[in-house]
């Protein structure tokens, strides 16, 4: 738009500055330093020494690398039907007629507000093995308690519990507002033709939010992969290192081993992984689309 | 017969998913050696407030309370502050570059924050940032997704509204303060809530900036309480509802707003 007395290009300029100013020094100069940094064996003590691409190299033969890597692999592969299945659940119970539709959504959603530190250390309480509610709750009923956290095999599975109740109201919401832009005449038209209820959810419900499922499954592939907190409050990364996520190793090594260099090269591949597994998720999406 | 199979079916869904935050208020009830006793009860024998008494009166939890409303104040405050401007640019001003930009707005989302934890952190020592509640707030100052809804907002507006202003002689920024901004209350509400929410869950970065505990954050500061507390279930308990406080409170008020932005965005936190 052509406005006489306005510069735009100017003005364009001016109103960006903020935004500008902010991102360069907080988002795209720490990503190119970060890349300086992993180039470097750096710590705090010693002065720093170029190593090239030493630290990739070794984190390519680092064994709690891989391991890191597979347990966040784990996670997202975990938790992302679950929590898609459950915030479906939710939506179609919340868009229903039910008369605990609004309750629903407010005891649904309500988890997520919490902050996870919250989360964790409620659920760790909810699976602590002597005094848990759920241990208590099993030798009431006659049976045995489960070592949740303790309990190797158990304990990401625990874990994943725990981000299921705090973070499906999300999904919720987003398929919510999907279902309600489904227009009401394609159902009314499917239940004069005789559909029932699992026809049309089958027929109509579902396929026709096929892109709310498509970007529910991004958006909860990448929050996955970036798992932490939840893992820090209730395991620790325990027991003997099954629930140690990437995020919490990149942690450990540059701010509790002081390896900066090693923690940024890290890092960095997973930044890599996100990113092509975010590109290929949306290339998939929009020949979905066309 | 059908329908009461349903019901109950959703009734059970839906105690099943309150009963965690039930658990919460009744442990945080109890005496701590009721909590640990084999002796298992649903409700508390003789309900107490001593844990908050606790929390309240022996614990930094109400400075971390403090230093999370500034650290999330600021950055709702200030993400407004660069957020909106560059969306009315991006939307309504046709200058050079601008597509550019807003691509590299885009691209910020993908970018995971492990990946700026180290630089970040020499950066802010560099700058002397370690250890203050600046250093929690500033990475967080601009909010993609708010500039991505604000966009959105502006781009729906009506031209002739501008136009009419600019008729009168209106500087951009005149038109911008006194136009555009009072327009796009809804649209910002959204903004300010999810940055504050962003703000408030932070937990990586104030994790790693923040070593004094009188300067933690609530969310890092539960973190802790359950090392220094080890065993006081109670305790953490009354701890981790004096934590939500806010957050229902936030939730009581903008409920509307809160849903209606992560419908509109996507993006979870």
């Amino acid at each position: 738009m052509a406005i006489p007395g306005q510069k735009n290009a100017r003005d364009g300029l001016l109103f960006s500055l903020p935004f500008i100013g902010v991102y360069g020094l907080f988002m795209v100069f720490p990503l190119c330093f970060g890349l300086f940094i992993s180039f470097f064996d750096w710590d705090i003590l010693s002065s720093r020494r170029f190593v090239g691409l030493g630290n990739y190299a070794k984190l390519l033969a680092d064994p709690t690398f891989y391991s890191s890597l597979w347990h966040t692999v784990q996670f997202v592969i975990m938790t992302t039907p679950p929590l898609m299945a459950a915030g479906f659940a939710m939506a179609l119970l919340v868009t229903s007629a039910s008369p605990l539709k609004n309750v629903a959504e407010n005891v649904f959603f309500l988890p997520y507000i919490l902050s996870m530190t919250v989360v964790g250390t409620l659920w760790a309480w909810l699976m602590q093995k002597d005094f848990g509610f759920f241990n208590q709750l099993a030798r009431l009923l006659g049976g045995k308690g489960l070592g949740w956290l303790v309990d190797p095999k158990l304990a990401m599975w625990s874990v994943v519990l725990a981000t299921l109740w705090w973070t499906a109201g999300f999904n919720m919401v987003l398929y919510s507002a999907g279902i309600k832009q489904i227009p009401a005449e394609v159902y009314e038209s499917a239940a004069m033709d005789g559909a029932g209820y699992f026809q049309r959810l089958f027929k109509i419900t579902i396929p026709l939010l096929r892109p709310t499922t498509a970007l529910c499954l991004v958006l909860q592939i990448i929050a996955s992969f970036n798992v932490f907190g939840q893992v820090y409050v209730m395991t620790g990364g325990g027991p003997y290192g099954t629930t140690r996520v990437l995020t919490q190793y990149v942690y450990e090594t540059g701010f509790k081993y002081f390896k900066m260099g090693y923690s940024a090269a890290m890092s960095y591949v997973l930044f890599l992984i996100v990113l092509v597994a975010s590109v290929l998720q949306y290339a998939a999406l929009d020949k979905d689309a066309a | 017969m059908k329908k009461a199979i349903l019901r109950a079916i959703e009734l059970a869904f839906v105690l099943a998913w309150i009963f965690p935050l039930a658990w919460l208020l009744i442990t945080s009830l109890q005496r701590e050696s009721d909590v640990v006793s084999a002796a298992f009860r649903f409700l508390p024998s003789s309900p107490t407030l001593v844990n908050y008494a606790k929390a309240l009166g022996s614990t930094e939890i109400l400075g971390w309370l403090l230093n999370s409303l500034l650290v999330s104040g600021t950055a709702m405050a200030l993400t407004l502050l660069v957020d909106a401007p560059i969306a009315y640019a991006l939307a309504r001003i046709d200058f050079p570059g601008s597509k550019a930009l807003f691509w590299a707005v885009m691209a910020g989302m993908m970018v995971p924050f492990q990946v700026l934890i180290i630089p970040l952190y020499q950066q802010f020592n560099a700058y002397g940032l370690v250890d203050t509640l600046a250093g929690a707030v500033l990475p967080r100052l601009a909010l993609p997704i708010g500039i991505f809804i604000l966009k959105q907002f502006y781009e729906g507006l009506p031209a002739v509204l501008e136009e009419a202003a600019f008729m009168d002689g209106a500087s951009r920024l005149r038109v911008f303060r006194s136009v555009i901004l009072p327009l796009g209350k809804a649209a910002m509400t959204t903004v300010v809530i999810l940055s504050f929410i962003n703000a408030w869950n932070d937990f990586l970065w104030p994790l790693i900036v923040i070593n004094d505990s009188a300067r933690y954050t609530i969310t890092v500061g539960i973190a802790n309480f359950e090392g220094t507390h080890g065993t006081e279930y109670a305790l953490i308990m009354s701890g981790a509802a004096i934590a939500s406080i806010p957050q229902f409170v936030f939730y009581f008020f903008f409920r509307k707003n809160i849903i209606a932005g992560i419908a509109m965005s996507g993006i979870k936190g």
